[in-house]
């Protein structure tokens, strides 16, 4: 079992206080949406749970690994988290050197070691899991944004994770294509995988996602089932942002 | 090391003569140099095809051609055609022909970086072509082209270093003839060397200080 | 006049080879100046940046002196095609470090951290998502050094490599005329170095399709 516990979280850059004492639990095969206005703190939150971003205290925990905040991780535990946990970005940032099949298999070889044509093989799974085997001896720049950041997906679960993080997936596309994300991400959640959203599409997290977290000012504003936070939230703060964003 | 103290100090005075040439030399061929730069950049950007071509050709010849042999021709090979300069007119010449040839690179660049809308408003405001690029173009794209121009004014001075091989007397000719008469190179290249290193070093620190700072208003 | 134009051109070999020899040597050492240059201790960095600010400020004719007059008349003897590979590597060397600098900051930071996030160690991150995307943005810079600096050598003529410039002013002594055997030892380096540039063109541009985003 994977749970994920964030346990008094708190994230500093010099006297800015970007996440103050951020607590929460989610269970193995839950989805839980991170929602809230920009600068609230999201991405540093992914971030901090990846270790890309090394938090100043707190603890974070990903099945039986332990991450104790103040010290200094060790890497093999920061091997086994990045393994444990993978990490889908708004601008894919996929590897514009590689074709499409050597962007997924890539980690395979380094991380676990996979002879080359092992990965490739477990690869083009992947790839024909998202719907892009056709493309595998491309380069990125060849494929549309919402292509890519499937290909980027499929590259994050190259590893096997218990877990995955999004951080505005879809931001960078345009609706139509930011939806083909969203399809690929909804039967990811149908698999029973553990994912962490952040973003700003309210219908994938009120539909798709299990709990709600709102954010603001660097704290949860909010913590909930997803329907109802997203049809009677509580704080006037969240009503605000749901206002806005649903205005748009 | 004292041996090499007191023979710095016996040869600093003759070497700060040569600086004080080096330094001339680039005063003079640096203002001369980035004069043609501009009237190249405009030539490049003009209208007329003959022009330009020809400009292109002059620009690349400058650019293509090593310093030295510039230097070289401009004192053994001009008189075969009827003009002797001396060693100091022919350093000027050869270092600002190619200032000239490289900085109108540099000013292109700068006067492209203008962005595009600022040519459409002045046309839009009625300005002839000729105020177009006296009051808007050249005004910005000049101060764009500021760093990397001060920058290339340091290669200028180090350049001066080659008006060795035309007998000019600056640093370097000073430094070979201590050299060559104590056989004491090391020492004297040594110093000479710091002497470069003292202008050109603080000056490359203020430069990319001086680009961080414009980049990071241009930036915002 | 074809006389000339054929003792000129003798030296092209020379020239040639000292170009690709200094750059050979500038291209590899500058990496690990590069790495130093960016390391977190302070006297390893410092040192990285003294000998790229060392080189970049003193001129390649004080280089060669030292390195020939200086060095060479004590206990090594260099001969002057040494001296000026030496010089020139280093000064090489010291510019292609602030070029793979560039080239490093020019990286899109999302690139480390997609390969942070995939677990990948630095070793492997630098190798197989860095390095390699580094040298694509770095070849036009270098190419445009390269091009200088085929245009330095002509400065170990002053140390008696009989290079181009060389061979020039030998010519320009034994007949004792000028304007025109300078103006083909211009077209000769001009001539030489506009297969790099075109090289440089179409290889940047074919690597700019693509990795271009
Ligand atoms: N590397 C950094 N250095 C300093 N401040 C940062 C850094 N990264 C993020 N911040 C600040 O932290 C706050 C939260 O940023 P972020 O987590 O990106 O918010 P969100 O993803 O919710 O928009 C912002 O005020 C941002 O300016
Ligand atoms: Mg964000």
């Amino acid at each position: 079992m994977t749970d994920i516990r964030v346990d008094s979280v708190s994230k500093r850059y010099g006297k800015h206080v970007v996440l103050d004492d951020i607590n929460f639990r989610i269970k193995s095969g839950e989805v839980v949406a991170i929602i809230g206005p920009s600068g609230s703190g999201k991405s540093t939150l992914l971030r901090c749970i990846n270790y890309l971003e090394p938090p100043n205290s707190g603890i974070i925990a990903v099945g039986d690994l332990q991450m104790d905040c103040e010290a200094r991780p060790a890497n093999t535990d920061l091997d086994r988290l990045r393994r444990t946990v993978g990490m889908v970005f708004q601008s894919f940032n996929l590897f514009p050197h590689l074709t499409v099949l050597r962007n997924v298999s890539l980690a395979q070889e380094r991380v676990l070691k996979r002879p080359r044509k092992e990965a490739d093989e477990r690869s083009m799974e992947l790839l024909r899991r998202v719907g892009l085997a056709d493309k595998s001896e491309q380069y990125p720049s060849r494929c549309s944004g919402g292509q890519q950041q499937r290909i980027a997906i499929a590259r994050a679960l190259a590893l096997d994770p218990k877990a995955m993080l999004f951080d505005e997936p879809t931001s960078a596309l345009d609706p139509e294509l930011g939806l083909e994300v969203l399809t690929v991400m909804r039967e990811l959640a149908e698999t029973g995988m553990t994912m962490i959203v952040v973003t700003h599409e309210m219908r994938f997290a009120e539909n798709v996602s299990d709990r709600v977290i709102v954010m603001a000012d660097g704290r949860i504003i909010e913590h909930g089932e997803s329907a109802a936070i997203m049809r009677s939230p509580q704080t006037a703060r969240t009503q605000q942002f749901l206002h806005a964003v649903r205005d748009r | 090391m004292i041996d090499t103290l007191s023979f710095w100090r016996e040869w600093l005075p003759l070497l700060l003569e040569g600086l004080k040439v080096s330094v001339e030399v680039a005063f003079a061929s640096i203002p001369i140099g980035i004069f043609l730069g501009l009237v190249f950049a405009l030539g490049i950007q003009s209208k007329s095809k003959p022009l330009q071509a020809l400009t292109v050709f002059v620009v690349e010849l400058g650019r293509g051609t090593p310093v030295l042999i510039l230097l070289q021709f401009a004192y053994f090979g001009l008189p075969s055609a009827g003009l002797a300069l001396s060693s100091y007119a022919a350093a000027v010449a050869a270092l600002a022909a190619s200032t000239g040839a490289y900085t109108s690179e540099i000013i292109r660049a700068g006067l492209e970086a203008v962005p595009y809308g600022q040519k459409e408003a002045a046309i839009a405001i009625g300005l002839s072509r000729r105020d177009q690029l006296r009051d808007i173009i050249l005004p910005q794209g000049l101060r764009i082209a500021v760093p990397p121009l001060l920058g290339f004014s340091i290669l200028v001075f180090q350049g001066t270093s080659l008006g060795f091989a035309i007998a000019l007397p600056e640093l370097i000719s000073r430094a070979y003839f201590v050299g060559s008469n104590t056989f004491h190179y090391m020492p004297i290249f040594v110093l000479a060397g710091l002497l470069f290193a003292a202008i050109c070093v603080p000056a490359t620190l203020l430069v990319s200080r001086l680009e961080k700072r414009l980049s990071r208003y241009t930036a915002s | 006049m074809a006389g000339n134009f054929w003792s000129i051109l003798a030296g092209v070999p020379l020239t040639i080879a000292l170009t690709f020899l200094a750059f050979a040597v500038g291209a590899i050492f500058g990496f690990p100046i590069w790495m130093m240059r960016m390391a977190k201790t302070r006297p390893v960095r410092l040192t990285a940046t003294g000998f790229i600010l060392a080189f970049r400020s003193i001129p390649p004719i004080v280089w060669l002196f030292l390195i020939f007059f200086g060095v060479g008349s004590g206990d090594i003897s260099l001969s002057p095609f040494i001296s000026a590979v030496i010089g020139m590597g280093l000064i090489t060397a010291a510019n292609m470090a602030e070029i793979y600098r560039g080239a490093y900051a020019g990286l899109d930071i999302g690139q480390t951290e997609a390969a942070t996030a995939l677990g990948i160690r630095t070793y492997h991150r630098f190798r197989d998502v860095i390095v390699p995307q580094m040298l694509r943005t770095a070849l036009p810079s270098a190419v445009t050094f390269a091009i200088g600096l085929l245009k330095d050598t002509s400065i170990a003529s002053l140390i008696g490599v009989q290079e181009v410039a060389f061979q020039v002013n030998a010519l320009a002594q034994r007949t004792f005329t000028g304007f025109d055997i300078y103006v083909i030892a211009a077209l000769i380096y001009v001539a030489i170095s506009l297969p790099f540039a075109v090289i440089a063109r179409w290889a940047d541009l074919t690597l700019r399709l693509r990795v271009a985003r």
